[in-house]
């Protein structure tokens, strides 16, 4: 369970998130809808610790961000935006990398890095060097290493992002998995078709304030649009 | 397992399967003992080539006493026999005899050649003066030394001469030498075999900053071109956890270069002819020991400092531009101890690299340092590193670091 109230970020005199305020349940997949540079990479850096908000809240089940960072990233799994990995260590590496800087235990470190690769299809690259991998590939290293430590909530930045069909796929079945065992998931996308085929809460997200927060059909509704792509340029226009 | 190990231990694997950065801590050690050697059997061929000495000479025949005198004083004499006719005994050789004996100088033939003219010894018979000529081209520098032992061993001889014809004439040769001058030359081959033996201290300390560098670059501004930077800070550690275990890695790597330079030094100077020199080096393994607490701390200090550079840097590029100026601080010491004529101060022990530099060159010279000095260099050489450290973790935790 994710909660945010009324965060504010300044960026050398730039307003980037202006009063953000949201939640995100558990066994749901909440989807964060907004132009690039609308405030959703910061809004969710907030939240999983990097960066300090000049004001507001953020809480991951109870526990304050700003005044215990590291017992909030104990809960949390993150995917952010950058996909870096190192070139010359294998996907098992990275996983195992992150779940010894996790302090799990060795063999629930062997059990859960081995169930990882199977459940992403990764069997295939899981001793080759991360040299040379593919965007879906790196993804999958990426998406592992996050949820080596099987964390309640998930955070994700546009996690499907550059991704073709088949990978994009195997992610969607991933977070639906994820969200029956009762996970909290977060996500951000400025991908429509995305938000609409994954999400079933969508807060949508401009010039740094929330717009409006609610079930796809509730936002369909109130717009009287019938795809989210009307109803959410009906929502950022009458927002300015 | 501690955090920080973790990440030794990732970065270590990392750099392992590196290629560059195995080559540089591989490469440098071999390159100090190289230039050493090759330096020091240069000077071994110098000094050796002094004793061998031929001397070509035109005109022999006509002063068999001083050519006498010179194969008497070790000097070898090769007759240089010239076609164009010129041995027709002339009193003084044509220009074109002369332009013969500079081209054979010219083409390297002769490095130098002593010309005899035909009148010497009609000369030398009725007490009156003679030219001969030395030829000789002073650019080539190992002639040099050649060219003055023959002039000074001509030189022996005409005072010689000098001294038997005033004899003749019932005079004491020594009104003529009121004073003598006798040179002792202390810029012998030991000395300057001494010199080089200086140069191990540096190469140890370069070692110190060049093999640890490709790794405490990769593990900072790597990390953020590649970034990987940001997935690596959303787990719950502490940075200065990171900051160490990367300093720990790099430190690693720049202590095994600092053993295999000493290494392969040794084993080097096992190898120079120091006998022939006469000079003895000999190191025992408590001086070894010595050597090593004295450097080691400098792994630690080096790489301290390319981390807390490094972190400046967004990529590979920029943190090559700010640590190759970096580099050249090795060299500080050994230039300051070079110029530097004064006895060791309390400040030069504090600064870092000097102070170890002047143990080092104490050590190399057979002299056990100060305790006190050593104590002082040591300590200020980990309070450096940890201000670095300290500096890098304050450095990390900034906002603008992370995603820029």
């Amino acid at each position: 369970m994710i909660n945010v109230q009324n965060l504010h970020k300044q960026f050398k005199g730039i307003q980037a998130v202006n009063g953000v305020s949201f939640t995100a349940r558990d066994g749901a997949i909440t989807g964060l809808l907004g132009h690039n540079g609308a405030g959703k990479s910061t809004s969710l850096r907030i939240l999983y610790g990097l960066l300090k908000a000049d004001s507001g809240s953020a809480e991951i089940d109870g526990i304050n961000v700003m005044e215990q960072p590291q017992r909030a990233q104990e809960i949390i799994g993150v995917m952010t935006d950058a996909h870096g990995l190192y070139p010359r260590l294998t996907a098992r590496e990275h996983i195992e990398y992150f779940a010894h800087l996790r302090r799990l235990d060795k063999t629930l470190i062997t059990s859960r890095v081995n169930q990882l690769i199977k459940q992403l299809a990764m069997e295939e690259i899981a001793d080759r060097r991360a040299e040379g991998y593919s965007q879906g590939e790196k993804m999958k290293v990426c998406l592992a290493r996050s949820l080596v430590h099987d964390p309640q909530n998930i955070i994700m930045d546009e996690p499907t992002n550059g991704l073709d069909v088949m990978t994009t796929r195997s992610v969607r079945t991933i977070l639906q998995d994820l969200k029956q065992q009762n996970k909290c998931i977060l996500l951000s996308s400025h991908i429509m078709q995305e938000i609409s085929a994954l999400c079933d809460e969508v807060i949508v997200i401009s010039d740094g304030q929330v717009l409006m927060q609610g079930g796809l059909d509730e936002l369909l509704e109130s717009t009287g649009e019938s795809d989210l792509e009307e109803a959410f340029m009906a929502i950022t226009r009458s927002g300015k | 397992m501690s955090i920080w190990l973790v990440i030794t231990r990732k970065e270590l694997l990392d750099a392992i399967r590196d290629r560059r950065a195995l080559l540089a801590l591989l490469l440098f050690p071999i390159i100090g003992p190289f230039v050493i050697y090759f330096m020091f059997n240069s000077i071994v061929d110098i000094a050796e080539e002094a004793n061998d000495l031929t001397l070509p000479v035109v005109g022999v025949m006509h002063a068999p006493d001083l050519v006498d005198f010179l194969s008497q004083s070790g000097i070898k004499i090769e007759s240089v026999e010239l076609e164009t006719g010129a041995n027709d005994e002339p009193d003084v050789y044509s220009q074109s005899v002369l332009d013969h004996v500079r081209e054979k100088i010219e083409d390297r033939t002769y490095d130098f050649v002593l010309v005899i003219p035909a009148d010497f010894s009609l000369k030398m018979a009725e007490s009156r003066s003679v030219n001969v000529e030395l030829f000789h081209e002073s650019s080539r520098a190992t002639a040099q030394s050649k060219v003055s032992r023959v002039q000074q061993t001509i030189s022996f001889w005409i005072q010689e001469t000098a001294s038997l014809r005033l004899m003749a004439r019932g005079i004491n040769p020594m009104v003529v030498s009121p004073v003598n001058v006798e040179r002792i030359d202390v810029a012998s081959p030991q000395a300057r075999a001494q010199r080089i033996l200086g140069m191990i201290p540096f190469f140890i300390i370069v070692a110190a900053f060049v093999c640890g560098m490709g790794i405490a670059v990769d593990a900072t501004a790597g990390e953020r071109e590649r970034k990987s930077l940001e997935p690596l800070l959303v787990n719950p550690i502490q940075r200065t956890s990171i900051v160490v275990g990367k300093w720990m890695a790099a430190a690693t790597f720049s202590g095994l270069g600092l053993l295999l330079v000493m290494a392969i030094n040794l084993l080097a100077l096992n190898q120079v002819p120091l006998e022939q020199l006469g000079l003895s080096f000999s190191i025992s393994s408590v001086e070894v020991i010595g050597i090593l607490i004295i450097t080691l701390p400098l792994a630690f200090f080096a790489t301290a400092l390319q981390i807390f550079v490094g972190i400046f840097a967004k990529s590979f590029k920029d943190a090559q531009a700010y640590l190759s100026v970096i580099s050249m601080l090795p060299m500080a010491p050994l230039f300051y101890n070079i110029f530097n004529t004064e006895d060791r101060e309390l400040w030069m022990s504090l600064v870092p690299m000097l102070g170890q530099h002047m143990l080092l060159a104490d050590v190399v010279a057979g002299k056990s340092p100060p305790l006190f000095d050593f104590a002082v260099a040591a300590v200020s050489v980990v309070v450096f590193s940890l201000l670095f450290i300290y500096g890098a973790t304050l450095v990390f935790k900034r906002e603008r670091i992370i995603f820029s």
